[in-house]
């Protein structure tokens, strides 16, 4: 079990309103995730979640119960940090069975508990090890195991994997998803990442400046953003926005069209331009395009190639159902 | 190798400076251990210059452990060089935990904790040994006739007062007498150590990883605990920084016992060293060489004890 309401919270630093108030319920079993730019108080807001900040006003009720009040280590949350915070002077054995420890739980069952979460972790070879000795990957998987081992009602994930490298990041991102289909205990997870937000979540919750912007599934995200910052943010390569004349056409104030949503023409089309650089993935090309007159530069995402050089004239035609409207407060218009 | 030669020839003049500085005083020390060597001595006139030919073997070690104050003395250093180190450590701790929290006016505690440390040692000693610990002059004196005047005035009021006349009159403590001048002596020293111990600890506790403790403070632990399983480990090795450094410091401790009691009834190897010295070179030496034995046994001894609990 682990239903989560944030009724009014807020969070101010001294006289710096960091979280207006904002209300926010996530689901039992929900693999919820906060996404936003560096500073938007995303990791603020799951700080104050887990009790390790105060709030300045508001409520936080798990499974209906306050817990405003109520001490950190009393919620039933546990928290996987994006430094691992392992404890450096204990093996991964000590490490992982802490908490267990802390909870004044017999010997035994803490060493059955800790096999247990081990060998699910893939960590049975390391148990004796201190952290100093493991790589970064294995780090995370006893900051893991060291959650695991409680039984939470639900994991707290702050940033986990922004301290490894690409490869490991895309193979620890499925194990996480894994083991929440397996577990089916709530998850809130802070990234910066809008992939890992795309990729993991039920719930995307998108934040800015400590406002809720939208919260909504990857896809209703992707495919009807409730404004321009998430129709920025959401999307990669980001979604092209323009204002102006173009914009008027279609009655609205900003227009804004995907990468992926563009088909592109060398002979003719509604938009023309030059192309700049080129991205080759192999499976996609991305092509940058200035000179257009809409915006400082066009992306547009094609499968495939095309025979295209830096320089040369391209012409553009955006797919007309999947232009996205906004009015001049930035709002969608359907 | 020709590009070995350059490195090597730059650093050995520091390397033969501390040879010498080092090699010459033992083998001075290991030589007049071996001979009869005394400033004074109208009967053998010869044994006044050092020479082999006045070779008297382990004589010298047998003359020093034979003396009545030999066993005093190493006694005494280990229980003035133990008690310092247990006090200042547990002390360093508690005040660097304590001040490592930030709160109103801590650059100038910290300046102040901290000024101890800058007092010469035998100012220290005489600060403290005529200044606080007189029976009579001092605060110690005061303190206690101060009380002894108002248990007196107690025993006048009306229902308490036969309680109070039971008490008995208190005396001060001479710190002068033989039994007591040790703890003088570790009294004075740890107040001018524990700062030592402070600034090593706060430093290391301000590198301490908060996230650590936050993750501690989810997993369920306490106050005690994060200091117990966090803290304490995290302070491993400045505890064996300070509990080294001090042991070298502490075992050669001279001005305190000296201004104290002059060495009656409370000597240290270095105290007993310094006897001899007044004539007999040679026993001196030889009592020196003890020490440097004595040394060697507590360094490695604490520091094997203080790695072994603290970093598991």
């Amino acid at each position: 079990m682990g239903r989560i309401v944030l009724d009014q919270v807020s969070k101010c630093f001294g006289d710096v309103e960091v979280i207006p108030p904002l209300d926010l319920t996530i689901e039992d079993g929900e693999f919820a995730v906060f996404v936003g730019p560096s500073g938007c108080g995303k990791s603020t807001l799951l700080r104050m979640i887990a009790g390790l900040e105060d709030l300045t006003s508001g409520a936080i009720a798990i499974d209906g119960e306050d817990v405003t009040e109520v001490p950190p280590s009393k919620r039933g949350l546990a928290m996987v940090f994006q430094s691992y915070a392992l404890y450096p002077h204990m093996t991964v054995r000590k490490n992982i069975g802490f908490p267990l420890r802390m909870e004044k739980m017999g010997q035994a069952e803490i060493d059955k508990r800790v096999e247990t979460a081990s060998q699910s972790l893939n960590l049975t070879d390391y148990l004796d090890r201190k952290p100093g000795q493991l790589s970064g990957g294995q780090r995370q998987r006893v900051a893991i195991g060291r959650a695991i081992v409680r039984d939470p009602s639900a994991f707290l994930f702050d940033e986990p994997l922004s301290n490894l490298d690409a490869a490991l990041r895309v193979g620890m991102r499925l194990e996480i998803s894994e083991m929440h289909a397996r577990m089916k205990t709530t998850m809130i997870y802070v990234t910066h990442d809008q992939v890992e937000a795309m990729t993991m979540a039920d719930k995307i919750v998108v934040l800015q400046a400590g406002v809720i912007e939208q919260v909504g599934s990857p896809l209703d995200l992707y495919h009807k953003p409730q404004n321009v910052f998430v129709a920025g943010f959401i999307g990669s390569p980001k979604m092209n926005l323009f204002s102006g004349p173009e914009a008027a056409k279609h009655g609205a104030h900003t227009i804004g069209i995907r990468p992926e949503h563009t088909d592109v023409n060398t002979t003719d089309g509604m938009w023309e331009g030059r192309v700049g650089v080129a991205e080759h993935l192999g499976s996609d090309t991305f092509i940058h395009i200035h000179d257009t007159g809409l915006a400082d530069m066009l992306t547009v995402r094609i499968t495939g190639d095309i025979a295209v050089k830096h320089g040369d004239k391209i012409f553009l035609t955006p797919q007309a159902d999947q232009i996205h409207k906004f009015d001049a407060q930035g709002l969608r218009i359907e | 190798m020709p590009d070995r030669k350059l490195p090597r020839l730059l650093q050995a003049p520091a390397v033969l400076l501390l040879l010498v500085w080092m090699l010459v005083p033992l083998g001075m020390t290991l030589y007049f251990s071996f001979i009869r060597y005394v400033l004074n001595n109208l009967r053998h006139p010869e044994w006044t210059t050092p020479s082999p030919s006045n070779w008297r073997g382990f004589g010298n070690y047998q003359f020093v452990l034979n003396s009545k104050d030999f066993l005093l003395a190493i006694q005494n250093s280990l229980f003035i060089v133990c008690s310092i180190l247990f006090l200042t450590v547990t002390l360093g701790i508690l005040i660097a935990v304590l001040i490592n929290k930030a709160f109103p006016g801590q650059g100038i505690v910290r300046v102040l904790l901290i000024s101890p440390f800058f007092v010469m040692p035998a100012v220290n000693a005489v600060l403290w040994i005529n200044m606080i610990l007189d029976p009579v002059l001092g605060l110690q004196g005061i303190a206690v006739s101060g009380i002894n005047d108002v248990v007196d005035g107690l025993r006048q009021a009306p229902v308490l007062g036969s309680f109070f006349s039971l008490w008995p009159e208190f005396e001060p403590i001479s710190f002068r007498a033989t039994q007591t001048s040790a703890i003088a002596v570790i009294m004075m020293v740890t107040w001018q150590w524990t700062p030592f111990a402070v600034l090593i600890f706060m430093t290391s506790l301000q590198s301490e990883d908060q996230q650590q403790k936050e993750a501690a403070v989810l997993d369920g632990a306490g106050t005690w605990s994060q200091f117990r399983f966090l803290t304490l480990p995290h302070l491993g090795r400045p505890i064996a920084i300070v509990v080294m450094i001090q042991a070298i410091f502490h075992l050669s401790l001279y001005a305190e016992i000296e201004i104290v009691s002059r060495g009656n009834g409370n000597k240290n190897l270095p105290y007993l060293i310094g006897e001899f010295a007044n004539n007999n070179i040679g026993a001196a030496s030889a009592t020196g060489i003890f020490a440097v034995i004595l040394a060697n046994i507590v360094a490695i001894f604490l520091l094997r004890a203080v790695g072994k609990t603290l970093m598991e």
